[in-house]
């Protein structure tokens, strides 16, 4: 039987008799503990703050629902108190509630979700600015989606147990109930380290980088003007002065590797490769490109999209008439959201060029091709390593490339082949010198170059 | 035998420390492309002496242009501009280089102060130096700083174009040293022609001194010497 079940077979008189006694002593033994002064409401709301806490504060009021799940309706009157919402009461939000009509004899609510998402609009009335916000998020696009998961208003925030400030602290953040494995990584940063300790000053957690409300979805491979990695220079100002005192080309570096790619120093790095729009530089969004075909191409072999592939893929969304060109642009990543939040301290930070400088490195054995999916999200598919450093992506993937580690081999097969032929030239040309003079085919000319030297070289060039 | 003065001092300085660097740059570049498979010094190291080298590369450069820019010595490289003569005289010297100077045949051409180079030496050095090499002195600036020059990148076709470029081209100047050293041991002796780039000076017969070289007016103490 659910709370409301039970409450039903008292008598209203002999509940509003009830409501007033219980609320009188909830009221006597909650007050003095536990209102601070700067959020206690007035006499008024605090009295119908108890009547409510008569009943919903007691442990194990619950409802059952229609649709079978279970809706927790105990609301603890000790921490109610404590929360920022304890000025404004119960009936400052839950402004449907008819006090003569409660509880309702129907069940009215089909799903906890249903529920918060019409709660939300309640939230709006107070908190507009925010709500906006919101409404431009990853998280409303995922929830427009139909996305069940995604968060919402009360996901983050317990409506009864709001305390000021508490998302900014690292064991009470809320994002951490669906980025649990961020999170951790998180945890074990040396931002979080710094947070930590007070004497280190400021380090950030998570609505620093990725706003509170406005949540944008991650954006390492859209460039260092968006998304979070734009927050690591709204604090790091000046990096890159410091990094152009020892790394070559240190705006290319900033430009076409992430933060974390090396900050996050024993992480896998994978190159993502997005398509964008060769003029404005924006992603290209998958209902822009078409899905269909770009599945078709990324099944083509099995192994992901090889150097062909992508090549053909690039002439078709490119084809004649197609006025807004695709191109590619690639960055150097860290291969998953964790890994991009275990940055280092400084001084663990990768440094040595030739991690990513060599053939074979590790960070460019991973590679994916990506593009925007609805809600904003990247959306990568895995592509074969060969389009580094194959010759048709001389044309096709022109705008990334790493000395040494992703070099065209063919390349290399020609410097072999030159110089080859210039020490045969050498060696062949200074044998045939010996076997002419040994077969007596040499015969100096008498117009005064004199005598071939003894080693078999030949007489005098100009 | 006279000695003719077929390499002004400014020529020489140039030639040593065009040498020098592009020997520097060939090694350094390549340490750079193969790091990991030769570890001489660090990456670092071999950019910074890459990128160092390459304006010493670049400032030279001018000297040896502005030298003969603005000197009479640029007789030198003026091409026959009749098609059938230059052709003629080119595979002329081809075929002295690949098969009369194994059989002790006489050289096709006369070295004088005007015409210290023959149809394939004036051809090639030509399209080095004036196509090669500040190509890839180009290519190399829009490698030293791609943000700055984004633009300049962009237009032909991105990095990846640009550093394929550069690498061809090192090929063709690694294949060039070869043959432009080995040629230069091809004189009357091994070490003539290194001792005229030292000293300015080439012996050469009497008979093979072409009327242009008996009265130059800008070689130190006249342009021919006894010998």
């Amino acid at each position: 039987m659910d709370g409301y079940g039970a409450l039903r077979k008292i008598p209203r008189a002999l509940l509003r008799i009830s409501f007033a006694i219980a609320a009188l002593a909830a009221g006597l033994a909650l007050l003095p503990a536990a209102a601070p002064p700067a959020f206690a409401a007035d006499a008024a709301a605090s009295a119908t703050n108890e009547q409510c806490l008569a009943c919903h504060g007691a442990d194990g009021m619950e409802k059952k629902l229609a649709d079978g799940a279970t809706l927790q309706l105990h609301v603890p009157g000790d921490t109610f108190a404590k929360s920022v919402h304890n000025s404004i009461g119960c009936t400052g939000c839950h402004t449907d509630v008819n006090l003569a009509a409660h509880p309702p004899a129907e069940n009215d609510i089909p799903s906890k979700r249903s529920f918060s998402l019409a709660m939300t609009q309640v939230c709006r009335g107070c908190h507009a600015d925010k709500f906006d916000q919101w409404e431009t998020s990853v998280h409303a696009a995922l929830v427009r989606n139909g996305d069940s998961a995604a968060p919402i208003c009360t996901d983050c925030h317990n409506p009864h147990a709001v305390i000021k400030d508490a998302a900014t602290q690292i064991d009470q953040v809320p994002c951490q109930k669906c980025h649990s494995a961020i999170y951790t990584a998180y945890s074990g940063s040396m931002h979080a380290a710094y947070r930590r300790s007070s004497d280190k000053g400021y380090a950030p957690i998570c609505s620093d980088c990725h706003s509170a409300h406005d949540v944008k979805p991650t954006s390492f491979g859209q460039g260092p003007e968006h998304g979070p990695e734009a927050a690591c220079f709204g604090c790091h100002d000046g990096v890159l002065a410091a990094h152009q005192k020892w790394l070559p080309n240190a705006a290319l570096h900033f430009e076409v590797v992430t933060c974390p790619a090396c900050h996050s120093p024993y992480a896998q790095r994978r190159v993502d490769l997005m398509l964008i729009d060769s003029k404005d530089s924006k992603a290209r969004g998958t209902e822009q490109v078409g899905v269909p075909l770009f599945d078709a191409s990324a099944q083509s072999n099995g192994k992901g999209i090889d150097a062909a592939t992508l090549w053909n893929l690039l002439q078709t969304l490119n084809r004649a008439g197609i006025a807004e060109k695709t191109v590619l642009r690639g960055r150097l990543d860290v291969l998953t959201g964790p890994q991009a939040h275990q940055l280092a301290d400084k001084s663990k930070a990768i440094s040595d060029c030739q991690v990513c400088h060599s053939s074979g490195s590790q960070a460019f054995q991973s590679v994916t091709i990506s593009l925007v999916g609805p809600e904003g999200r990247r959306v990568g598919y895995g592509a074969n390593a060969d389009v580094l450093n194959s010759p048709t992506s001389l044309e096709s993937v022109s705008g990334f490339y790493a000395i040494g580690g992703t070099r065209i081999k063919i390349l290399d097969i020609l410097l072999a082949l030159a110089v080859l032929a210039g020490l045969g030239i050498v060696v062949g040309h200074l044998t045939l010198g010996w076997l002419f003079k040994y077969f007596g085919l040499y015969h100096p000319h008498n117009g005064g170059h004199g005598e071939r030297p003894a080693d078999g070289g030949g007489p005098k060039a100009a | 035998m006279q000695r003719l003065y077929i390499h002004p001092l400014p020529v020489r300085i140039w030639h040593w420390i065009n040498a020098a660097g592009f020997v520097l740059m060939v090694l350094t570049g390549l340490q750079i492309r193969y790091v990991g498979l030769i570890n001489v010094v660090s990456f670092r190291t071999a950019v910074a002496v890459h990128n160092s080298v390459a304006f010493v590369l670049i400032a030279n450069f001018f000297v040896w242009l502005g030298f003969y820019l603005f000197s009479d010595r640029i007789k030198a490289y003026q091409s026959e501009l009749n098609p059938r003569k230059h052709f003629t005289a080119t595979f002329r010297q081809i075929y002295y280089y690949a098969f009369g100077i194994l059989r002790g045949e006489p050289n096709p051409f006369h070295v004088s102060i005007y015409h210290k180079f023959n149809p394939l030496q004036s051809m090639t050095y030509q399209l080095v130096l004036m196509l090669c090499v500040p190509i890839q002195f180009y290519t190399g600036i829009l490698m030293w700083d791609v943000e700055r020059f984004s633009a300049q990148v962009n237009f032909f076709g991105g990095v990846r174009v640009i550093d394929t470029v550069h690498v061809l081209i090192f090929i063709v100047i690694v294949f060039y040293l070869f043959v432009h050293v080995y040629l230069s041991t091809l004189g009357h002796t091994r070490t003539a022609h290194f001792k005229a780039m030292f000293t300015g000076y080439d012996d050469v017969e009497d008979d093979e001194v072409e009327p242009a070289a008996a009265a130059p007016e800008s070689a130190p103490s006249g342009g021919v010497r006894p010998a």
